[in-house]
């Protein structure tokens, strides 16, 4: 080989040769070999190829796993140089045309890379191996989210690569403040995990927790966000979501403009947001597209729905069972005389028909799409009006349940529509044994367990506990825009104005 | 960090305040001063605001103390400790005390085959997940709950298109003596004061305390003499001295197409606003008692607190004239704490000032 070929393949490093190390690299390419065959037993996806490279025919080797790489890179940037492209001026090798590479010397590496679906290149006569970055498998095009989706916001949503999440943000921020910080989770899952902020907005105590408690994650595998969400959330104990999750880049582009921070988990399409308040989950990126009024009424009717997915029920029972004085009594008399067939409790005549749309849903979601339409079709005509007419249950009691169905179903986030219909039981309960009073009492002890909750240490209730008048914009209304200067306090960011100035009056401009 | 804002400091005040004393107070001030009663009110605000007054003149000597750290600088280690316990006993007493009167409601009106300790189970529960935070979240309660049933006092005002103003004249009927004599009545309700020692040292802007204070009590004040006049002015002067609860059976007599008993909703509701009351005493009590045996975190305490109320109430099985005792009692123990004991402690720090420049000089 020659010394410009020499030149270019040289590592700064030098290593003690004399020494027998079976964890560096060998001089001599069939023991190279034989050792990465030893590493990787039983993988009949590791494929060895051979060849001989340049003008002086040097024998070498590529190895990679099938299938994790990109065979059109391989090919046309690896192989095609290296094996008959063959410089006349210049003697020695050519260089294979891919930007992604780097030199290693200990088998550890060489591992590790092969594993990430790298490819990895060895010379005779060479103790180090190149390593090309020619990643490639198969991937989803990107599609509208199926769980969140909008009517006039953007139509991508994130996929299963990391890398190219990463670039579905930064499309939206141009901005050199947009920091991302990489971590590895999960001993033999080996997942990438990135932290996402803008360095000049997000507050850096928030960051410090958030590395904090994900360096601290010791498991196998993170399969996926919602497991990483789990394990960095404040309190486990909880029914309500503590992060959000979402698959929209615009939705997690705005938390990141009020200071929040974004986990991206490669091989997962959903992102988390963190910090996160309970009233974020209300939020919509829809509402931001419409006119300021209907969004405002859009988001009202949410915190109304929410109070009846989550009340109505229990309300109902307690009216039947204890506290009938307090509705007046021809409506009383209507119901009596729709319940007098009903043989059960009202408790378990609710929690009936409450099982049965649970399990009706969740049959919906697991069935494919054709045979979807049958569930509905069996949980509208046979269950409702079939129950009703053999005395089951009553019909305000299906009415009951259809408006709650369709209350949980309002709100924007699933995860906190199931924490709504998982809660409604044990206020079911309450409200069967002490009426009104168990009601409230339920309703005090989420209020209590709200106002306590925290989410990476920031409160949970904010901006109602603690109550921020300036966050009021945009909780239970959205005003216009351009009165929103400032950012929302909840996240404690640490630039306040996000908005120049207020919009030019009359004929200004 | 674990600091207060000024609102919420006012809505801590002003929460430990209006309890359960509101629903029968009209009535407890007919009864002595006929419908002069709400200048009783007035009166009792002002004196109310002075003691407060001398308690912040005299804890703003000692910015970071709360009530267990300034009597052990003020008293020695055991001395101090000593002197804290019947204060302790008094802010547990007083929490316990607003639990059961909020309990005879709900048993009356709600729950009458319920046995007491059950409902106190039940308020317990709630209270608990507040209690074993910190002060912040105790405050972060407070405000959120006031936010959440400011609508409430406009309920009583369907009332007033029957209300006749009459009732009211002439002021002064029968001089300024009934209305003295009315002032002890109005000690329970506006209780609350004391909590300073425990929240002033957390209290972001010092210098706001006073204003705060005075901020808390107006509040108070205006929602007692609206409510009072509202019931003076709707039952006649002397049907109201018959009403144990004159706010409670005003509110019957409203009546929606949707909705047949008001007050029945009303007084449910009004339990949100009863469980900061009790939940800022219940907090003084556990945060000295875990201060006094040097542990940092309370929540153990809180919980100890609850088993032994629900013991007391399972043992006691309090009723409603038990707790009209009692509350007369607990009053008079109230008129120390708020008015006797913050002079005393302005007089003393200031002759132990002195007393310590002296000798240091």
């Amino acid at each position: 080989m020659s010394q410009a070929t020499e030149d270019r393949y040289s590592c700064s490093c030098s290593l003690d040769f004399s020494k027998e190390n079976v964890h560096m690299l060998n001089h001599d390419l069939s023991q190279n070999i034989e050792k990465a065959k030893e590493l990787f037993p039983a993988a009949p996806d590791l494929v060895v190829f051979r060849f001989a490279a340049g003008s002086q025919e040097i024998p070498a080797a590529l190895l990679y796993l099938d299938g994790l790489n990109d065979k059109n890179s391989i090919n046309n940037h690896i192989l095609r140089p290296l094996m008959y492209e063959i410089p006349d001026d210049k003697p020695g090798i050519p260089a294979p045309t891919i930007s992604g590479v780097r030199t290693v010397t200990a088998w550890s590496d060489v591992e590790k890379a092969i594993l990430h679906g790298e490819s990895v290149l060895f010379f005779e006569g060479k103790p180090k191996a190149w390593i090309y970055s020619t990643q490639g498998w198969p991937q989803r095009a990107i599609e509208d989210p199926q769980l969140e989706s909008s009517l006039k916001g953007a139509h991508q949503g994130f996929v299963e690569t990391g890398k190219q999440n990463i670039a579905l943000i930064r499309r939206y921020i141009a901005n050199k403040e947009l920091r991302i910080l990489e971590h590895t989770v999960g001993q033999r899952g080996q997942s990438k995990v990135w932290i996402m902020y803008l360095n000049d907005v997000a507050h850096p105590e928030i960051l410090q927790e958030l590395t904090t408690r994900i360096d601290k994650i010791d498991v196998d595998a993170v399969i996926n966000t919602g497991e990483l969400a789990e394990y960095i959330e404040d309190n486990p104990y909880s029914p309500f979501p503590q992060t959000i999750t979402t698959e929209r880049p615009d939705s997690a582009v705005s938390q990141l403009l009020q200071g929040r921070f974004i986990v991206i988990v490669d091989r997962s399409p959903g992102v988390i947001i963190a910090p996160t308040t309970f009233t974020s989950f209300f939020q919509s990126v829809d509402d931001y597209s419409m006119r300021w009024q209907i969004a405002s009424f859009i988001r009202l009717l949410r915190f109304i729905a929410f109070m009846i997915a989550m009340l109505l029920p229990a309300f109902y029972i307690a009216v039947i069972s204890f506290n009938y004085e307090i509705i007046p009594l021809q409506l009383l008399l209507s119901i009596a005389e729709s319940r007098s067939r009903v043989p059960f409790p009202p408790l378990l005549e609710a929690v009936l028909m409450e099982i049965t749309l649970e399990m009706m849903r969740e049959a919906g979601i697991r069935l494919p799409a054709p045979v979807g339409q049958t569930i509905g079709i069996v949980g509208g005509i046979v269950i409702g009006q079939a129950a009703v007419q053999a005395g089951v249950v009553s019909n305000i009691m299906v009415i009951v349940v259809a408006s709650t169905a369709i209350a949980s179903f309002i709100l924007p986030s699933y995860d906190m529509g199931t924490t709504v219909r998982l809660l409604r039981f044990p206020m079911m309960l309450m409200a069967s044994m002490f009426g009104i009073i168990g009601i409230i009492i339920g309703f005090v002890t989420l209020v209590a367990h709200l106002t306590a909750l925290e989410s990476l240490g920031t409160p949970y209730g904010s901006p109602l506990a603690p109550f921020r008048w300036s966050d009021m914009k945009d909780t239970f209304i959205r005003l216009p825009l351009w009165n929103m200067v400032k950012r929302p306090k909840s996240a404690r960011p640490i630039q306040d104005i996000r908005i120049g100035r207020k919009r030019p009056k009359e004929d200004e401009s | 960090m674990n600091e207060i804002t000024l609102m919420q400091y006012i809505f801590l005040i002003q929460g430990a305040q209006v309890g359960t004393g509101i629903l029968s107070l009209p009535r407890t001030l007919a009864e002595v001063s006929g419908t002069d009663g709400w200048i009783s009110l007035v009166v009792a605000w002002f004196l109310n605001f002075l003691a407060g007054y001398v308690i912040l003149l005299t804890i703003r000597r000692y910015q970071d103390f709360t009530l267990p750290d300034l009597f052990n600088y003020l008293f020695g280690k055991w001395f101090g400790k000593l002197l804290l316990l019947p204060l302790i006993v008094y802010y547990a007493c007083y929490g316990w005390m607003v639990l059961i009167n909020a309990m005879l409601y709900i048993k009356a009106w709600f729950l009458p085959k319920t046995s007491e300790y059950m409902i106190v189970l039940l308020f317990a529960i709630p209270s608990y997940l507040i209690v074993r935070h910190g002060i912040r979240v105790q405050a972060r309660y407070s405000e959120l709950v006031f936010y959440m049933m400011m609508w409430m006092p406009l309920i009583f005002l369907v009332t007033l298109k029957y209300g006749h103003w009459i009732h009211l004249l002439p002021l002064f009927k029968e001089g300024f003596e009934p209305i003295l004599n009315a002032l002890p009545k109005t000690v329970f309700a506006y209780a609350g004061n004391e909590i300073l020692f425990f929240i002033y040292p957390f209290l972001n802007k010092k210098q706001y305390a006073v204003h705060g204070l005075f901020i808390a009590n107006t509040m108070t004040m205006l929602i007692y003499v609206y409510i009072t006049i509202v019931c003076f002015v709707f039952f006649t002067p002397d049907e109201i001295t018959l009403l144990n609860q004159p706010a409670l059976s005003l509110l019957k007599t409203i009546e929606f197409r949707f909705l047949e008993r008001v007050d029945m909703l009303f007084l449910a509701l009004y339990l949100i606003v009863v469980t900061k009351t009790w939940s800022a005493y219940i907090y003084c009590t556990v945060f000295s008692t875990s201060q006094m045996l040097k542990k940092q975190d309370h929540s153990k305490h809180t919980l100890v607190y609850f088993i032994a109320a629900i013991a007391c109430t399972y043992v006691l099985n309090p009723t409603w004239n038990q707790s009209e005792r009692w509350t007369t009692m607990l009053s008079n123990a109230s008129m120390i704490v708020l008015y006797v004991l913050p002079v005393l402690l302005l007089i003393y720090t200031f002759i132990f000032e002195k007393y310590r420049r002296w000798k240091a000089a």
